[in-house]
C-alpha cells in the first residue's frame, strides 16, 4: 500500500471498497460537460452575492466616482453639469478642508498613540491581577457604548458650568474650561472621547496576545534570570509587534473617519477648530450644501489618503512578513 | 318561503341599509369627496410634534377615512429628507414642515397649493381663508417666488427674556443708577444691553444676583447665523442703513443689499460684530453654548437675560429657579428692535400619491381653530391675524403683548437654495472672528468674497 497515493485522491467509490477511477473533468487537459456545468453551478451560486455586494459597493463606489467629475447640487435644482477635475482642484483652494485635514492629522497622530499606551499599559497591568475578569469586562463597557449616545454624554460631561469634568477640575483649583467653545480646549476633548471610547479595544487586542505568549518562553526568560522589565521589553513586547501594527492600522483607519462624536460633541467648532475631514464631507454632500459632486472628490481623496497611508505602513513595517500573509 | 329565511332575508337588508346609511353620515361628516381617503406622512420637526400629533388625531375623527402618520424628525434631518426625498421624487412624505430659510431648496418638490386648490375647489375647508394669514408669516412661510408652497404652520422669532424680579428690584435699581447714571430698565439698545450684563455680572459686579448677564450662542452651528442678525439689524434696518443697502428682499434677506451683494463686508457689519464682542465677557461660555444651554442658564437663573425663541416659553415658564413665572420672568423686544424671524411653512409634496388627503390636513392644521388651539395646548406662536387678535389669545401668555411689533421689524435670512452653504462659511468665519483668530474687517471681506463666488457672480 506504501506507493498508493491517498484514498481521497482518487476517490473512493462510497461503500465499495474499491478505487474509482478520476473524473475525466478532473484529468489535466480534459474538459468535459459536467466539468462545464459545475463551473456554472459555481458560478451561480455565488452571483447573488457578487450582485449583492456589486449593488451595495462596485455601484455606489462608480456612482461617486462619476460625479466626483460633475458639478451636482441637490439644493440648486440644477441638473449635473461635467467639471471635469474642477471638484479636485477646488479641494485644494478650499481653506475649510484645509483645516479639516489639518484636524484629522492631529486627531489621528495624538488619539491613537494614546490609545496604543494606554491600551498596551491596561493589558500588562490587568494581566494575572486578581479579579482580571472583572475588570476586563468593566474596561469594555465605553467600547459598547453607541457613539452617538457618547456624544450626547460627553457634551453633558463638558458642559461649561454643570458639566462634572469642570466640577472635578474645581476641586483641584483649576478655573473653568471652555470644552467646547475655545478651539484647543476643543480638540482635546475630542481626542479624550475617542480615547476614552477606543482604549477598550486596544487593550482588549493586546491582553488577548499577551496571553497567548507561550509560558515556556516566559518560564525560560525567568530561569535566565530575566527581570520584569525585561520580561516585557525583551520577550513581551517583540512577541506583540505584529498585532500593535495591525491595531495601529486599525486604529488609524476608524480616527481618519471620525464623525459622530464630533457632530454630537461640538458640531465641528468653534470656528473650525474640530471639522475632521469625514465631518466635512459630510456637511457639504449630506446636511448643510447637499454638493454630491464636490463631496464625491472630497471622500475619493479621503480613500486616496487612507489606501496610501495604509499601504506605507504595511510597506515600512514589512507587515506582509510579520504576519505571513 | 320558511319564516326562518324571511327573518335572514330582513336581517340582512336592514344591515345593508344601516351601513349605507352610517356611510352616507360618515361622507356628510366629513365633507369631504370620496377620493380623501388613505394614509398620510406627516413629518414634523419636534417642536410641533406635539401638536401635530393633537391635529392629527382630531382630522382622522373628523375624516375617518383617512389615516395620519406623523414622523416627528430632528431640524437637520428633517430638511435633509425632504431635500432627499423631493430630488428624488419618492413621495415618502405627504405632508411636511419646511423652515423658512429651506424655502428655496424645497420650494420645487412641493405641491402649488393655490393652483391646487383652483383645480380641486371641493376640497378647501369652509373658512380657510389664506387672507386672514399674518403678511410676513405669509410671505416667508408661504410663498416661493410667487408660488404657494406651503401654509404657514406657526410663528417663531426671538424675543428678549430677562428676570422681571431682578429688573424691578429697588436696591439692584439704585446700585445700577449710581454705577451707570441711569435708570435699570430692560434694555432697548446694544449699548444699554452691554451695561446691564456687565452690572449683573459676578465678576464685574460682586453684589450681582446672577452670575451672568447675558447668555448668548455663537457655536459652530446655524444658530450663529440668525443670531448675528440681531445686531446687524438695528444698522440694516436703521434710516441710514435702508439708504446705504437699499430695500430689504424676501429671497435673499438681511444679509444682502438691494442689489443682492453682501451687505454685512461694511463698517456696519464690523460694528455688529464688535458689538456681539463686547458682550461676550458677560455671558457663560458664549461659543460653546447653543440653544438647550443658553435656555438652562437662563432657567436655573444663572443670567439675567437671554435672548431666545419663543418655544423657550414653556421650559422658563416651568423651571423651578423661575416661580413664580409670571413675576420672575418678562418677555420684551430683542435690543435695538430687531429680532429674527424663524417660521414653518407647511407643505404638500409634489410627488405625494395622496395629495387630496394631504391638501385637507395642511388645510386643517392651519386652520383657524387650529391657529388658536396650537397655541393655547401647545404654546406655538399664531400665524394668523384673527388669532393674534383674540382676547383671550392676547391675555394667554407675556410673548403676545410684544409679538406684533416683532413680527413688524424682525429681519430676514436668505431664503434662496445657496443658503446652506452661505451660512455654513459664514458661521466658520463669525466665530473665528468671535475667536479672535481673525480681524472683524478681514473676515468680513473674505466672507463676502466667498459668498459672491458661491452665488456665481
Amino acid at each position: 500500500m506504501a506507493g498508493k497515493p491517498p484514498a481521497s485522491a482518487i476517490g473512493l467509490g462510497r461503500g465499495s471498497g474499491q478505487p474509482t477511477p478520476l473524473p475525466e473533468a478532473r484529468r489535466p487537459g480534459v474538459t468535459t460537460t459536467l466539468a462545464r456545468r459545475q463551473s456554472r453551478t459555481a458560478w451561480l451560486m455565488v452571483a447573488p452575492l457578487v450582485l449583492y455586494l456589486a449593488a451595495l459597493t462596485l455601484y455606489p463606489f462608480g456612482y461617486m466616482l462619476v460625479m466626483s467629475l460633475f458639478r451636482y447640487d441637490l439644493a440648486s435644482w440644477e441638473p449635473p453639469s461635467f467639471l471635469g477635475l474642477g471638484n479636485y482642484q477646488a479641494a485644494f483652494a478650499d481653506r475649510t478642508a484645509a483645516v479639516s485635514w489639518r484636524f484629522t492629522a492631529v486627531l489621528a497622530a495624538a488619539a491613537v498613540s494614546i490609545e496604543l499606551l494606554l491600551g498596551f499599559l491596561l493589558a500588562v497591568l490587568i494581566l494575572d491581577a486578581r479579579g482580571e475578569r472583572w475588570i476586563r469586562s468593566a474596561l469594555l463597557v465605553p467600547m459598547a457604548v453607541p457613539p452617538v449616545v457618547a456624544g450626547v454624554a460627553w457634551k453633558m460631561l463638558f458642559n461649561y458650568q454643570y458639566g462634572p469634568v469642570n466640577w472635578v477640575l474645581s476641586l483641584f483649583g483649576v478655573s473653568r474650561v471652555s470644552w467646547l467653545g475655545d478651539p484647543f480646549w476643543a480638540g482635546v476633548g475630542i481626542i479624550v472621547a475617542d480615547v476614552w471610547q477606543w482604549t477598550p479595544f486596544v487593550f482588549l487586542v493586546l491582553y488577548a496576545g499577551l496571553q497567548s505568549v507561550p509560558d515556556e518562553l516566559i518560564e525560560a526568560a525567568r530561569v535566565d534570570g530575566a527581570s520584569t522589565g525585561q520580561l516585557l521589553w525583551q520577550v513581551r513586547l517583540p512577541l506583540l509587534r505584529p498585532l500593535l501594527w495591525v491595531v495601529l492600522i486599525l486604529r488609524l483607519i476608524d480616527v481618519v473617519k471620525l464623525f459622530d462624536i464630533i457632530y454630537m460633541v461640538t458640531f465641528g467648532g468653534p470656528g473650525s477648530a474640530t471639522h475632521s475631514i469625514s465631518y466635512y464631507i459630510y456637511k457639504v454632500g449630506l446636511s448643510y450644501g447637499w454638493d454630491v459632486g464636490y463631496a464625491s472628490a472630497l471622500s475619493l481623496l479621503l480613500l486616496a489618503v487612507v489606501s496610501l497611508l495604509v499601504n506605507l505602513l504595511i510597506r515600512g513595517l514589512r507587515l506582509r512578513e510579520l504576519l505571513g500573509f | 318561503m320558511p319564516a326562518y329565511r324571511v327573518r335572514y332575508v330582513r336581517g340582512v337588508a336592514l344591515a345593508v341599509v344601516a351601513l349605507a346609511l352610517c356611510a352616507a353620515a360618515g361622507v356628510a361628516l366629513a365633507g369631504a369627496p370620496s377620493r380623501v381617503a388613505g394614509t398620510i406622512n406627516v413629518w414634523v420637526v419636534p417642536e410641533g410634534a406635539d401638536a401635530m400629533h393633537d391635529l392629527a388625531q382630531a382630522f382622522m375623527r373628523d375624516y375617518p377615512s383617512v389615516r395620519v402618520q406623523v414622523t416627528p424628525l430632528s431640524w437637520e434631518i428633517l430638511y435633509a429628507r425632504i431635500l432627499q426625498d423631493v430630488s428624488a421624487g419618492t413621495g415618502a412624505f405627504d405632508v411636511a414642515t419646511w423652515d423658512v430659510m429651506t424655502a428655496g431648496s424645497v420650494a420645487r418638490g412641493m405641491l402649488d397649493l393655490e393652483q391646487f386648490g383652483r383645480q380641486n375647489p371641493d376640497l378647501i375647508l369652509p373658512g380657510h381663508d389664506p387672507s386672514d394669514f399674518d403678511p410676513v408669516a405669509w410671505r416667508t412661510a408661504g410663498l416661493w417666488e410667487g408660488k404657494n408652497i406651503g401654509f404657514p404652520f406657526y410663528l417663531n422669532t426671538m424675543f428678549l427674556y430677562y428676570r422681571k424680579d431682578l429688573f424691578n428690584d429697588p436696591n439692584l435699581k439704585s446700585q445700577f443708577r449710581q454705577k451707570y447714571g441711569y435708570e435699570l430698565v430692560v434694555p432697548d439698545t446694544w449699548g444699554k444691553a452691554r451695561d446691564v450684563s456687565e452690572f449683573f455680572t459676578r465678576r464685574n459686579n460682586p453684589s450681582s444676583p446672577t452670575e451672568y448677564g447675558i447668555a448668548l450662542m455663537f457655536p459652530r452651528t446655524h444658530t450663529t447665523f440668525y443670531e448675528f442678525l440681531l445686531f446687524f439689524g438695528p444698522y440694516r434696518r436703521s434710516d441710514a442703513g435702508m439708504k446705504k443697502f437699499g430695500p430689504i428682499s424676501f429671497e435673499y434677506g438681511d444679509y444682502f443689499t438691494g442689489d443682492l451683494k453682501p451687505a454685512f463686508d461694511s463698517p456696519e457689519g464690523v460694528a455688529a460684530i464688535n458689538t456681539i464682542k463686547s458682550l461676550l465677557p458677560f455671558s457663560p461660555d458664549p461659543l460653546g453654548s447653543d440653544y438647550g444651554e443658553t435656555i438652562e442658564y437662563f432657567a436655573r437663573g444663572l443670567v439675567a437675560m437671554v435672548p431666545q425663541w419663543g418655544a423657550a416659553w414653556a421650559s422658563f415658564k416651568a423651571a423651578e429657579a423661575l416661580q413664580p413665572a409670571d413675576q420672575r420672568v418678562g418677555v420684551a423686544l430683542i435690543p435695538g428692535g430687531h429680532s429674527v424671524s424663524g417660521n414653518w411653512g407647511l407643505g404638500v409634496n409634489a410627488s405625494s400619491r395622496n395629495q387630496p388627503a394631504a391638501f385637507l390636513f395642511a388645510q386643517y392644521a392651519t386652520s383657524k381653530v387650529a391657529d388658536k388651539g396650537k397655541f393655547l395646548k401647545f404654546g406655538l406662536l399664531p400665524t394668523r391675524t384673527s388669532t393674534l387678535n383674540d382676547p383671550q389669545v392676547k391675555a394667554a401668555d407675556p410673548r403676545m403683548a410684544v409679538l406684533g411689533q416683532i413680527v413688524a421689524t424682525q429681519t430676514h435670512r436668505p431664503r434662496i437654495p445657496e443658503e446652506p452653504r452661505l451660512e455654513d462659511v459664514a458661521v466658520g468665519t463669525f466665530t473665528e472672528i468671535l475667536l479672535g483668530s481673525v480681524a472683524p474687517e478681514q473676515g468680513l471681506r473674505q466672507l463676502a468674497q466667498e459668498w459672491t463666488k458661491i452665488l456665481g457672480r
